[in-house]
């Protein structure tokens, strides 16, 4: 393994090397210079804009000292029209609706100008054909680039900019049995690149199990007595967004059970209101185990797999 | 009855957090100069420091299950938000910035978060998160222990329980036994540590480090089976599944490391990496007492249960070396791609076999039968690869073509060994046991898929994708001929086409469809191990088909059809106005003669916001989603055969409905511009529901209510938020708040854990509904500098 790793470190490094000669080199540029390039724009666009336009510069947009920092015409274009008359707009307007006197590019058009800087980056590796891209949506359409406090990134804040278009989500999220989604303590982000990525649904790791095993390790396992769905898709009996079953469950035992199992033990007992116990009108000597409260798991707790020598039924 | 009380103990982290609060309210008033300038205003960070109080008027672990207002009474709260440096002073010539933060001080839900960087060439983060989730305050148990202990004893006056018919079981619990329930609570309490540091060594090179410690603590329930055939003290015999339901304890560490060196150039660029994920659980087994016996006892003391014993979660690693880059060609066309190599490993030692018990053979007993246990720990190896490539062409003019291959392998290299065990039903030492192989089970999925996307006009784009997915399975190396899975592969082509279409400049409107179709391959005549391979080395009828009847199909395993739509439009009206609809539905339908025939799911949004003036809204929302699931399960067979006769079939059918409404508004500017007020008023019901029919037999008698209607699982939750604010002056503003929150709950669920209506070898726990009705006021003081 240590040898693959090598090779593979080696292989990058030499890769690296091959294209080094060939990247740009930036122009360095002092504070002073990039302030100056501002004032282009910044002299009518100023602190009386109805948009905190100047409060990019709390922005890691406006901080000069770093020399890839761009300046307004580095997004908005040179916009030579619009410099010498402001009933023309400007090169590129960000945005995804009109809200003043000019309407937003294409999406297409805007996302290019945030990609010139920021698509070499690993999280936006696979931003070309990722869900988003192919949505037509723009950076812009989730991030706001001037204001100080950028919504989307910041972890309380980022599932109200994510539930604008993802609704369905924003309800499960609200559900009985859910993760601390709107609560603030899990970002949509933890779980998901909204960049793209190789994962199904955006996930940040390339598997649904890997995914959750990033919080969840207790279930990785491997386990000794292996419960084949689960060593899988998680997503076979959780719904990971929330539900009206407890913990995160599509549906609850016993009937969560019958639908992979139909003969062992009792899988095979038409389950109804029995379920509900005496208190459900049930009349017989005692509820059975096998349906109420945890049903199947009253006994197969270890649903997720177990390590003990004598649980192969996973009852320990 | 006795409530547990928890001991109040201050930490060194709370101090901590005393101090860090401390210190935000003591030394940053002076240290900036209150910026009077509009473009200051602007340019330069606005800090804040706010602190408050708030008070719950009732107790509810549901509330309080992730915003630590669990407990009726006040609660301090507390945050700050701190940005410096000469960073942002852009005549400076640095770039070094940093800031403080911290939020929900004064809750189990606090945050602590800080980072400094110098812009394009370093920055440290470091970051603190507690949360813990309240899941119950209802639990009760006769056994003694805390939460988080892994071994649980009844006290000894309890003595035993005859679950043998007619004697009642645990339904019949003495005054005693019922004195000695206590209530504990239920909760599980995360605190995460992070650090992550960047270096940027010039515009090519860059390395990053991330870390995170978790760290948990408490308890989660569980089911649990107690061993059956031991010969108690007192004459009777330890019952076996006798179902108690205990704390198993969740005392987990989980260390997460990611470390990155990212070259970029002018056409590509690439990262390696490494991950690695290190999960330590303090305990490898949870212990507890019994009371159940299956006949009678005359047993009263510490010497009449039954010692139990089961596994936890065992503490594994993984390590992955990770590559992921991309490569223009040209403006046009791009290659990007991955590749991961992990390596998970687990080798706890296992659970104990041998469990101290006082019994009529006097010592401990063996859940193992003899030379059964052929290692003591697992040695378990899992190797998973990665790989994945996409090629995009831009080359033709608004057509955008795209090509992939992605595979994803979990290779499982585990021991397969045989373990001669007991069941909980057999009796430890006897001449019969169980004989179980280990299948560890293994995987690869592959994808290949192509998209091509056109746009029409300005107006209007085009998409559609082709995609096919093949999964293998199988097991390595597993001794005695047992056989693996039962589904060893299967095939899915998918196709999707979406079309989007700005009708006016302030209408857009989508539409899509997908199409799905998976065949996969099933072996009706698969043996399954099902925890005694000794009955599967002869075709048994308890064995073909996994066990199941034939002709039964577990879902993910068979053949599938999927249809789905979805539209939507939204409209501008106006500057202010937007209003929007969408819906999606999905058909699943399976090739099983039994099982899962069908699903489907659906869903509507429309919602609408009008901005009427600034800093003055009015948003209103309707969201229901359906889901429904028909199954289609044999009740018993026609013999050796397996065969369901078509007079033995039942059905049931999951019904899942969510209706949620709301309504938001917020009114800014009055008063001259100083109050602000927000409302937030919502209604959700979610309802779940179970159906079964068994046309068979006769339906409706109470003794067995085999079928029917089950009273649906039912959550309604009214919301009601108002906040407003009030700019005491320039940098000090006021926060009011109330919330008022209601959930109607109702769940049969709990039915069966009250005492005296629980199955005969149940214990009681007497969980809860979680109804709750309380109101929440708050009271915080913003300073802004």
């Amino acid at each position: 393994m240590n040898t693959l790793i090598k090779i593979i470190m080696l292989c990058g490094l030499l890769v690296g090397s091959a294209y080094a000669e060939n990247t740009t080199t930036t122009t360095a540029k002092s504070p002073a210079q990039a302030l100056d390039r501002d004032s282009v724009c910044t002299t009518c666009h100023d602190e009386n804009e109805a948009k905190p336009i100047l409060s990019i510069y709390q922005t890691a947009h406006g901080n000069k000292a770093d020399s890839r920092t761009p300046s307004c015409q580095s997004c908005h274009g040179q916009s030579e029209k619009h410099l010498s008359s402001k009933s023309s707009a400007p090169d590129v307007i960000f945005g995804a609706k009109t809200t003043g006197a000019f309407s937003p590019n294409q999406a297409k058009e805007q996302n290019t100008a945030c990609l010139s800087c920021h698509e070499k980056d690993p999280t936006r590796t696979h931003w070309q054909g990722g869900a988003h891209q192919a949505a037509d949506l723009a950076c812009t359409s989730c991030h706001v680039v001037h204001n100080a406090h950028d919504k989307v990134r910041e972890k309380i804040t980022q599932k109200d900019v994510c539930f604008t278009c993802h609704k369905d989500q924003k309800n499960q999220a609200n559900k009985f049995s859910h993760h601390p989604i709107p609560e603030g303590k899990i970002a949509c982000s933890d779980c998901h690149n909204p960049h793209g990525s190789a994962g199904p649904k955006l996930l940040v790791k390339s598997t649904v199990t890997e995914t959750c095993y990033t919080c969840h390790a207790e279930k990785r396992g491997p386990l000794l007595w292996e419960h084949q769905p689960v060593t899988e898709d998680c997503t076979n009996c959780h719904t990971p967004h929330g539900s009206n079953v407890t913990p995160l469950l599509k549906s609850r035992p016993p009937f969560l059970c019958d639908e992979c199992h139909d003969g062992p033990h009792a899988s095979k007992s038409p389950v109804a209101e029995n379920a509900a116990g005496t208190q459900g009108g049930y009349t017989g000597a005692n509820p059975s185990s096998s349906y109420t409260g945890r049903a199947c798991m009253n006994c197969h707790s270890m649903v997720h797999g177990s390590n003990d020598p004598a649980g192969a039924l996973l009852q320990r | 009855m006795k409530i547990r009380k928890e001991e109040m103990k201050v930490s060194i982290m709370a101090l901590a957090i005393r101090c860090a609060l401390l210190a935000t309210t003591t030394l940053p008033f002076g240290a900036y100069a209150i910026a009077d300038d509009s473009t200051d205003e602007l340019t330069k960070p606005s800090n804040t420091v706010n602190f408050g109080a708030l008070y719950a008027d009732q107790s509810s672990a549901r509330f309080g299950q992730y915003n630590g207002l669990n407990s009726q009474g006040a609660y301090g709260l507390g945050g700050f938000d701190i940005r410096g440096g000469n960073g942002y002073d852009q005549n400076s010539g640095s770039g070094l910035r940093w800031k403080l933060g911290g939020s929900n001080l004064g809750t189990t839900s606090r945050e602590l978060d800080g980072s400094a960087s110098d812009q394009g060439k370093w920055k440290i983060n470091l970051g603190y998160d507690e949360l813990q989730h309240n899941i119950t305050n209802s639990y009760q148990t006769p056994l003694q222990g805390n939460p988080g202990d892994n071994n649980f004893t009844l006290p000894s006056n309890f003595g035993s329980i005859n679950t043998a018919s007619p004697n009642g079981g645990t339904r019949s619990l003495t005054p005693t036994q019922s004195s000695d329930f206590q209530g504990v609570n239920e909760s599980v309490n995360r605190k995460t540590g992070s650090f992550s540091t960047t270096y940027t060594f010039n515009p090519q090179f860059s390395a990053q480090i991330d870390y995170k410690h978790l760290d948990q603590s408490g308890a989660k329930l569980i089911g649990t089976g107690s061993q059956g055939g031991i010969g108690l003290i007192g004459g009777s015999t330890g019952k076996a599944e006798g179902n108690m339901i205990i704390l198993n304890p969740t005392s987990y560490q989980t260390d997460n490391v990611n470390a990155a060196l990212n070259w970029k150039g002018d056409k590509g660029h690439l990262t390696g990496g490494y991950y690695g994920s290190i999960f330590h659980d303090d305990y490898n087994s949870l212990s507890w007492q019994s009371p159940m016996a299956s006949g009678a006892s005359k047993c009263i003391g510490v010497n009449c249960y039954s010692n139990n014993t089961m596994s936890t979660a065992p503490s594994n690693s993984l390590h992955q070396a990770n590559l992921t880059g991309g490569y223009n060609f040209g403006y046009d066309t791009k290659i990007a791609g991955g590749f991961s190599y992990g390596y998970n490993q687990q080798n706890s030692s296992f659970a104990p076999t041998l469990i101290p018990q006082a019994s009529v053979s006097g010592g401990a007993y063996n859940m193992m039968a003899a030379n059964g246990l052929s290692t003591s720990s697992l040695n378990g190896v899992v190797e998973t690869k990665h790989g994945d490539i996409k090629l995009t062409n831009q080359s033709i003019k608004d057509l955008t073509l795209t090509a992939g291959y992605k595979i994803n392998e979990r290779d499982n290299n585990t021991d397969s060994n045989t373990y001669k065990y007991y069941n909980i039903a057999q009796t430890p030492g006897s001449a019969s046991y169980y004989t179980g192989i280990n299948t560890p089970y293994s995987n690869r999925k592959m994808q290949y898929e192509a998209t091509a996307a056109y746009r029409i006009t300005n107006a209007q784009n085009v998409n559609f994708g082709y995609e096919h997915e093949s999964i293998k399975r199988w097991c390595n190396g597993v001794v005695g001929g047992a056989q693996c899975v039962s589904s060893p592969a299967s095939n899915e082509d998918k196709m999707n086409l979406a079309y989007r279409l700005k009708a006016l400049d302030n209408v857009n409107f989508n539409a899509g469809y997908t199409y799905a179709n998976r065949r996969a391959d099933n072996d009706p005549s698969f043996l399954a191990n099902a925890g005694n391979y000794a009955s599967t080395t002869a075709v048994s009828s308890s064995a073909l088909n996994a066990g199941n009847y034939l002709g039964y199909i577990a879902y993910p395993y068979a053949n599938r059809n999927q249809n789905i739509g979805k539209a939507g439009v939204n409209w501008q009206v106006t500057q202010k106005l937007d209003v929007g609809a969408n819906g999606r539905y999905t058909y699943d339908t399976y090739d099983a003669k039994l099982g899962v025939q069908n699903g489907q799911a659906a869903g509507v949004n429309v919602d609408t916001t009008y901005n009427y003036a600034e800093n003055s809204n009015v948003s209103a929302y309707w969201n229901w989603q359906n889901g429904q699931r028909n199954l289609r399960n044999g009740a018993s067979n026609n013999g050796a055969s397996q065969i369901v006769a078509p007079t033995s079939i039942w059905t049931n059918r999951l019904n899942d409905n969510s209706n949620t409404l709301g309504i938001m508004t917020r009114r800014g500017g009055l008063f001259n511009g100083k109050l602000d007020l927000i409302g937030d008023l919502s209604y959700s019901l979610n309802t779940t529901s179970y159906s079964t029919q068994v046309p068979y037999a006769t339906c409706g008698t109470s003794t067995t209510l085999t079928c029917g209607a089950l009273s649906p699982i039912k959550n309604e939750m009214w919301s009601l938020k108002l906040t407003s604010n009030y700019q005491l002056y320039k940098n000090g503003k006021l926060s009011l708040t109330y919330m008022y929150q209601k959930l109607n709950s109702n769940d049969y669920y709990y039915n069966g854990q009250q005492t005296g209506y629980t199955p005969s070898a149940l214990m009681p726990t007497n969980l809860q509904m979680q109804n709750y009705a309380i109101n929440v006021i708050g009271l915080t003081y913003n300073h802004s500098f």
